[in-house]
């Protein structure tokens, strides 16, 4: 993989340069309008964009933050494989659970030592999400951010640097032939995990602002995919819109859920990171996004730069805890206008008397509405209380009670 | 549904009823009914499946939610456990530690508390919920903050909730004369039915004895599902579709006896009832009565009479709906148990056919 002596490359190999570079750039471009690349470069934080239908898994988009955070110029890193930032000491259990959410297709954050361009080691909190197209579930790209975690916190002693750098060179060299020729990229890792060296540094524990800040991140980088898919008519989600993964509601349940005029959505609360499973009429034209694109979709979906973690922190605690809660929010629709949302979130029951999902209602304060003498608060606990009694009907496997044999 | 117009500050009501008599200071939110126009129940009826839920659904439901939000509740029904009981039937069977069934005694120390609605002799407002009281306007109103008017319906929350959204319809006026059945009230109930329009809302009554005469109230909340009593299926009696809308049928095979008043006449439905209702307790006799399906459909329970507490068996157990307080007692409901219990609160074969023929007797009586 040479990236320098460009110099001396032959005309067929610039063309085939360019060649690739215009490959990379449309990666982007062919699915998202001409000015996602500017939206993308006005994003705060370190990130990148990787497109595993393309051979080698490579890096199609680094962010302005990247350079910053790694010392690599964009150049450098586009087209390469994003294992670029791997070195010596990076810890092989980490690089096997971002190799199993890359195949998985799933999202995934893990604290991973990098290694800067000049061979410095460095930790940071990795956030991948994949991004898929909403329409058919494909898969596009990959997401991945970077948010460098607190030095004062981490517990590796000093010295590390200067072997890790010396390792990291000589293993440059190794890399060059690994190339995967082509088929299923998308279970090819980021990194190559043979190669790690064996004396992984102490591992390094993320905060909880860490993770947020890389999850808060990475919803904003997907809702301007959004925005940007638009103008050429394909969109993209966090969440891959599997059917098959969501549970389908009942259809007695569908029935009665249907009729409430609230905006709200359902999330299963046993299902991992809670997906929404419903999403009502009043939902889908309050946020612009379709049903197909919110279900399987966690609610974070919603945040943007603005959101605060506090205030999600505090939603999440009630949620532990089996308890209602009404928050007041800066949410954004699927076209990135934001919106105050009074949001109510409470957790509704089964007949069994468990936890069977979680109510979400969302209330533009900004719009007018008639809440007929009531507060908004308890004008939004008329679509719970509607909720509650249809849900309290049904058996833990979702449908009607019916006697136990 | 419609949606009701605001009404800003007092509401007009209040200037006809005498100053005297008018708790003063009590503030609470009213929804009046709008003016009635011949049958258009019917028309509310219809419309229950495509359109969203009704107004004073939402505000039910908002209000008792927010109720149990602030923790004025002494548990979350939800979170008790339910079961089908083996059987035919499908009886339902609630496990619930804390349920309090008020003895008679607390009931009345309960309405002693609202029996005069003076701001300062109300320490507890938050369980009540609402006023509904019939309106004059066409369509109905709401008032964020308004005085109770006399002839309205308190609407309470239970603090021992048997199901979601349990509540207490007390009337306004619970000094008045003769208010062991007040007809109005009656009416005022079943037409709440009806305008809450859901059909897991049902209201409750339960005949009073020596110990209550002098309170009326009736109870209601949500039940996801259908009742058994419900599907149980019934013989007609006596069929006035042609003459007054009204069919009144018994239950067949089902351990408790009981007749059917079905209408989408709600008017003619409330007369034939309270009519009845009027001459059992003429009679000392003790009976529940379930209103159901928006409101067009009342069941009448009949049962012999408890020296104690009047009924064996509140309307929700004659339903088919039984709350138990131990895990063992849960587990080991039977239908047999729950038949047997109710067979032994029917009547006799002979006062019930005498029931039915009196019964069929007003129906016919009213048509005139």
């Amino acid at each position: 993989m040479a990236t320098s002596g460009a110099a001396e490359v032959d005309p067929g190999d610039r063309e085939r340069q360019q060649h690739d570079r215009r490959r990379l750039a449309s990666s982007l471009t062919a699915r998202y309008s001409d000015w996602v690349l500017e939206a993308l470069d006005e994003l705060p934080g370190s990130f990148l964009l990787t497109d595993p239908s393309l051979a080698g898994h490579p890096i199609v988009y680094a962010s302005r933050g990247l350079a910053a955070l790694t010392g690599y110029p964009r150049r450098e890193v586009l087209g390469r494989n994003a294992r670029v930032f791997q070195g010596t000491a990076t810890d092989r259990a980490a690089v096997a659970g971002v190799r199993e959410a890359v195949r998985a297709q799933r999202a995934h954050q893990v604290a991973i030592l990098n290694y800067r361009r000049d061979g410095s080691p460095h930790w940071v909190l990795l956030h991948l999400a994949p991004v898929f197209q909403a329409r058919d579930g494909s898969l596009l790209h990959f997401l991945a951010v970077q948010v460098p975690i607190d030095a004062a916190r981490r517990r590796a002693g000093a010295g590390r640097g200067a072997p890790g750098a010396v390792l990291a060179a000589c293993r440059e060299e190794a890399r060059v032939d690994e190339d995967f020729p082509c088929a299923s990229h998308a279970g090819k890792v980021f990194v190559d995990m043979d190669k790690r060296g064996l004396e992984a540094e102490e591992p390094c524990v993320a905060s909880d602002s860490e993770k947020e800040k890389a999850t808060n991140t990475a919803n904003s980088i997907v809702s301007a995919l959004n925005r940007y898919s638009k103008l050429t008519s394909l969109v993209v989600s966090g969440k891959r819109c599997d059917s098959v993964g969501i549970p389908a509601l009942s259809s007695s349940l569908n029935l009665s859920v249907g009729r409430i005029k609230q905006s709200f959505v359902l999330t299963h609360s046993c299902l991992p990171d809670m997906p929404i499973i419903y999403a009502s009429d009043a939902f889908v034209s309050l946020t612009g996004y379709s049903r197909e694109e919110i279900l399987g979709c966690n609610c974070r979906v919603l945040n943007g730069p603005g959101t605060s973690l506090e205030v999600f922190e505090e939603i999440n605690q009630h949620i532990c805890s089996e308890q209602a809660c009404t928050v007041d929010l800066l949410s954004y629709r699927k076209d990135g206008s934001s919106f105050r949302d009074l949001l109510h979130v409470s957790p509704i029951r089964d007949a069994s008397g468990k936890v069977a999902f979680h109510i979400w209602v969302h209330l533009d304060v900004g719009a007018k509405h008639d809440f007929n003498g009531l507060t908004p608060e308890v004008w939004q606990l008329g679509a719970v209380g509607a909720v509650r009694v249809a849900v309290r009907g049904l058996s833990a496997s979702g449908s009607l009670l019916r006697p136990s044999q | 549904m419609v949606s009701a117009s605001k009404v800003e500050g007092e509401y007009s009501l209040l200037r006809k009823n005498s100053p005297l008599d008018q708790p003063e200071g009590v503030k609470t939110h009213l929804y009046c009914f709008s003016v009635e126009h011949g049958n258009d129940n019917l028309k509310s009826f219809v419309c229950s499946e495509q359109c969203g839920p009704s107004l004073l659904d939402t505000i039910l439901l908002s209000q008792w939610d927010n109720f149990a939000w602030k923790g004025h509740l002494d548990y979350d029904v939800t979170a008790c456990q339910l079961k089908v009981i083996e059987g035919g039937r499908n009886f339902v069977g609630q496990l619930n530690s804390k349920w309090n069934s008020f003895s008679p005694k607390e009931y009345d120390k309960f309405f002693e508390s609202f029996r005069c609605l003076k701001p300062n002799s109300m320490k507890s407002y938050e369980g009540l919920l609402l006023c509904i009281a019939q309106g004059e306007k066409d369509r109905p109103e709401v008032a964020p903050s308004a005085s109770p008017p006399k002839d309205g319906l308190l609407l309470i929350a239970n603090e021992y909730p048997v199901e979601y959204g349990h509540i207490f319809l007390v009337p306004t006026a619970v000094n008045q004369l003769s208010c062991y059945w007040d007809k109005r009230m009656f009416g005022l109930a079943t037409k709440i039915a009806s305008e809450v329009n859901n059909a897991a809302f049902r209201v409750f009554f339960d005949s009073g004895t020596s110990v209550m005469s002098d309170r009326m109230f009736f109870q209601a909340c949500y039940f996801a599902n259908p009742l058994p009593v419900e599907s149980a299926s019934t013989v007609a009696v006596h069929d006035g579709k042609a003459r007054s809308d009204i069919i009144v049928s018994e239950t067949v095979d089902y351990p408790l006896k009981a007749l059917v008043f079905t209408s989408n006449n709600l008017k003619a439905l409330v007369n034939v009832v309270s009519e009845i209702c009027f001459s059992l307790h003429d009679n000392t006799a003790a009976y529940s009565l379930l209103i159901s399906n928006n409101g067009t459909k009342v069941f009448l329970f009949p049962q012999v009479k408890n020296l104690v507490a009047g009924c064996s068996l509140p309307a929700w157990e004659c339903g088919g709906y039984f709350v138990y307080h131990t895990r063992s007692e849960f587990d080991n409901a039977s239908e047999t148990e729950i038949s047997n219990r109710m067979a032994s609160a029917s009547l006799q074969d002979g006062a019930f056919e005498d029931l039915k023929h009196l019964c069929c007797a007003i129906a016919d009586d009213l048509i005139k």
